[in-house]
């Protein structure tokens, strides 16, 4: 990646945590046993998934041996696990930039965005492209591509 | 913008398997993990996060993402309540729309 690339990829980074810990629920209809337990249970494992993330994030963005320099740019060197956590990172920004702009259900996602843009949402559509952006990205890199 | 350069990636650990005593009930199957739709998450990312989970080759975990992209939903799996928690978890990790359903 370039090394401005790299300047966006932290400052999307930098959204998280962004997705409220209410959109998650467990079930949708009643019928779950001790649904109340089970829920509460789901909701400390993401809380405690956050905290994870919120470290390995923070060691990334000191850890400047991660960004390898090369001719055309800036190489990231990633394990498979430092990817899988990335991804649910990147994904959260996205999710939560979407929550944060209305939960739009138009099928032209951007396009509501764009009609529906203030000052205060531009950085948040920004973000929610971006953190989309760098997800292909990797995602091409998983695939080989 | 400078041409993209994708990541490199080192091998991993291989994933722990654990096995637990339950009550019987816990483990005879009846609960669905449903995937739902919405326009948030990339079709990409989804099919990913069904291969990472599941351990489905590409092509299974495809046709679910087709599914919920075209259906609005797919049952990923019929299981026992502990199991399709702990898979409802797992997805709800990567913020997939994912929920716990009794199987009716």
């Amino acid at each position: 990646m370039g090394h401005r690339e790299k300047d966006l990829f932290l400052e999307v980074l930098a959204f998280y945590p962004c997705t409220p810990p209410a959109h998650y629920t467990l079930s949708r209809k009643p019928g779950v046993p001790n649904a109340e337990a089970a829920q509460h249970l789901l909701d400390e494992a993401l809380a405690e998934q956050r905290e994870q993330n919120r470290k390995l994030l923070q060691q990334l963005m000191l850890d400047f041996a991660r960004f390898q320099v090369q001719p055309t740019g800036l190489r990231l060197v990633l394990s498979e696990v430092d990817l899988e956590w990335l991804l649910q990172v990147l994904n959260d920004v996205r999710v939560g930039s979407w929550i944060k702009l209305g939960s739009p259900e138009d099928s032209d996602l951007i396009t509501h965005a764009f009609d529906h843009l203030t000052d205060e949402k531009r950085p948040v559509l920004w973000a929610m492209e971006m953190s989309g952006y760098f997800q292909m990205q990797f995602l091409k890199a998983v695939a080989g591509g | 913008m400078a041409e993209t350069v994708t990541p490199d990636l080192l091998p991993a650990a291989a994933p722990v398997q654990h096995q637990q005593d339950k009550p019987e009930s816990d483990l005879e199957p009846g609960f669905l993990v449903v995937c739902w739709n919405d326009p948030v998450n990339l079709m990409h990312y989804v099919t990913h996060v069904f291969q990472q989970v599941f351990g489905w080759p590409r092509k299974k975990a495809e046709f679910h993402m087709l599914q919920v992209h075209e259906q609005g939903k797919s049952i990923l799996a019929r299981d026992s309540l502990e199991k399709a928690e702990h898979y409802v978890h797992q997805l709800q990790k990567y913020h997939l729309h994912a929920t716990l359903e009794r199987d009716e």
